[in-house]
């Protein structure tokens, strides 16, 4: 056994880049919300970018290690402890046997993500070893993770100190500009209807999951209920139910819609979803599928470099 | 269908998002326009093999969700409109019937006398006309296996609870709207609970982790609540 939660925190899971290739069988992607800063802290602890890696939210956990190891966190910014001395985030870290890591105050985004030398001892189900929390399956045990669990990690190779450099460390505001392109049902909105989506600032409410975040704001009023076909959803969907208040679908969310849906998240911006927590701030904008191809280019060149 | 006018299928397509495309058919759900639709899923896989990663069938769509580095999407959406040109066979897969053992006593139909109110009839009654007909599976989705199924008849139509409950147990047999169907796995829910199956609907486990595919045939068969326990326990075992 080499990583025994003392704490587990609000929702700490399991997760890579998830499925793909099965949501005909209703089985959405799951995996990391935030892929760019799992792949970071994969980077970080020298393994390939996809690996497996512990996703934090809100809450982070007390973690006891019972080997000596490497490990990574990126993301979200908690105050971090290891043995009551303070770590940081963007820079691996050498942990000895017995070392005590704490996660403390969260000063900035929701989820953070840390990778660790060695290989998770996990089989993985469906093609991935992430857990899937809305179906109960995949992950440790088919569940978060949970006060007192152990997780095995085979191997103790230690990485070499690496670190992100300062200029590319990122910031979570807490106000985010989310860019969009068309979906399904845009053009069964009036003008007027669009208009106030993309001018009104909307809050993050505490209804915000890895299956879908609820915003509020001003409702977007129909003057009569659009009818439509449920069919195929995806990552970003923005959809408009009765209610008038947008839910943003994400990773462990359905995979066949049936409200009308207004917009959809850039791939480049969907990283962002896995940030928000309630009360932050949100703002979408339209943009064209070339320049939401441009931004996804940008995004993996990016990564390509600094990675390299 | 021998009629030549039903080879190839009036659609159009329309963006889904910035990596995805959904095509939406001029036609109204039956059988054969899923036919077409699941013939459409394999010439999509065959073509796209490495730029399409998922394919959502629906009663009247088919959404593709492709790889925006390995293809732009105009030049995809060309490429599609190419085949849809040309005539679709509708698909030969031979359709299984699958019998679904369901228990609608109380226990696990908190909703049935509520619903059985609504429709002006008894709960025998609603219990017979639900386990009369024969449902074809449209699509899978919303939760892991999930059996979108159409042919729920018109006398059962109830529209949705106002509050939906926040936890409904696996098994659950429910019908919202004009839809009848079964929670795989545990969830929130706003369908009318009519009775409960001791058969697991979905088991990631497995090759194939969903009990149906699109144009499989269900029936549902009214069990008691010995029978039911008496399921459960031989799938727990199996399951061990």
């Amino acid at each position: 056994m080499s990583m025994h939660f003392v704490k587990a925190g609000l929702q700490t899971s399991i997760q890579d880049l998830g499925r793909q290739g099965l949501m005909h069988l209703g089985i959405s992607n799951s995996g990391a919300m935030d892929t760019n800063a799992m792949k970071l802290a994969n980077w970080l602890v020298d393994k390939p970018i996809d690996s497996a890696v512990i996703e934090v939210t809100l809450v982070g956990p007390k973690i006891r290690f019972e080997k000596p190891m490497t490990i990574a966190i990126c993301g979200a910014q908690f105050d971090l402890y290891l043995n009551n001395n303070m770590v940081f985030n963007d820079e691996n870290i050498q942990v000895k046997k017995n070392d005590v890591l704490e996660f403390d105050r969260l000063q900035q985004g929701a989820r953070a993500y840390i990778a660790f030398s060695g290989d998770l001892q996990l089989r993985p189900l469906l093609g991935s070893c992430s857990t899937h929390l809305t179906a109960k399956f995949g992950g440790f045990n088919n569940r978060q993770v949970n006060n007192n669990d152990r997780l095995a990690i085979s191997s103790t190779a230690l990485s070499p100190d690496k670190k992100i450099p300062t200029k590319n460390e990122i910031i979570y505001s807490g106000k985010y500009l989310l860019r969009c392109t068309r979906s399904v049902e845009s053009d069964r909105f009036g003008q007027q209807q669009s208009e106030q989506f993309y001018s009104q600032r909307y809050q993050v409410t505490p209804e915000c999951n890895r299956m879908g975040i609820k915003l509020s704001g001003k409702p977007i009023e129909f003057e009569e209920q659009l009818e439509i076909t449920s069919c195929g959803l995806t990552q970003g969907s923005i959809q408009i139910p009765p209610s008038g208040q947008p839910i943003v679908s994400s990773v462990d969310g359905q995979t066949i819609g049936g409200y009308p849906r207004i917009a959809n998240v850039i791939s480049a911006d969907l990283p962002v979803l896995g940030q928000l927590k309630a009360g932050d701030l949100l703002n979408f904008t339209l943009v064209t599928q070339s320049f939401a191809e441009k931004m996804l280019i940008e995004v993996q060149e990016f990564q390509k470099k600094m990675m390299s | 269908m021998n009629d030549s006018k039903n080879d190839s299928l009036s659609f159009r397509i329309v963006d889904n998002g910035d990596s995805a495309l959904t095509v939406i058919f001029n036609q109204t759900p039956s059988e054969f326009l899923t036919r077409k639709i699941r013939s459409l899923q394999q010439l999509i896989r065959d073509h796209f093999h490495n730029i399409v990663h998922d394919i959502i069938p629906a009663y009247q769509s088919i959404t593709i969700l492709f790889n925006l580095s390995a293809i732009s999407k105009s030049n995809l959406k060309e490429k599609l409109s190419d085949i849809l040109n040309k005539p679709i066979e509708p698909s030969n897969y031979q359709s299984k019937l699958l019998e679904i053992p369901v228990c609608y006593e109380s226990k696990y139909a908190l909703d049935l006398a509520a619903l059985a109110t609504h429709c002006n009839m008894t709960v025998q009654q609603v219990i017979e006309v639900h386990t009369s007909q024969t449902y074809l599976v449209h699509m899978l989705g919303f939760l892991p296996g999930f059996l979108y199924l159409g042919g729920l008849s018109a006398q059962l139509h109830c529209p949705r609870k106002i509050n939906p409950a926040t936890r409904i147990p696996a098994g659950s047999v429910g019908i919202g709207g004009e839809q009848t169907g079964i929670y795989p796995v545990d969830s929130p829910g706003g369908w009318h609970i009519i009775g409960r199956t001791p058969l697991p609907m979905f088991d990631p486990t497995k090759n194939n982790p969903a009990i149906a595919s699109p144009l499989d045939k269900i029936k549902f068969i009214s069990i008691g609540q010995s029978e039911f326990l008496e399921l459960q326990k031989r799938h727990k075992e199996t399951n061990r």
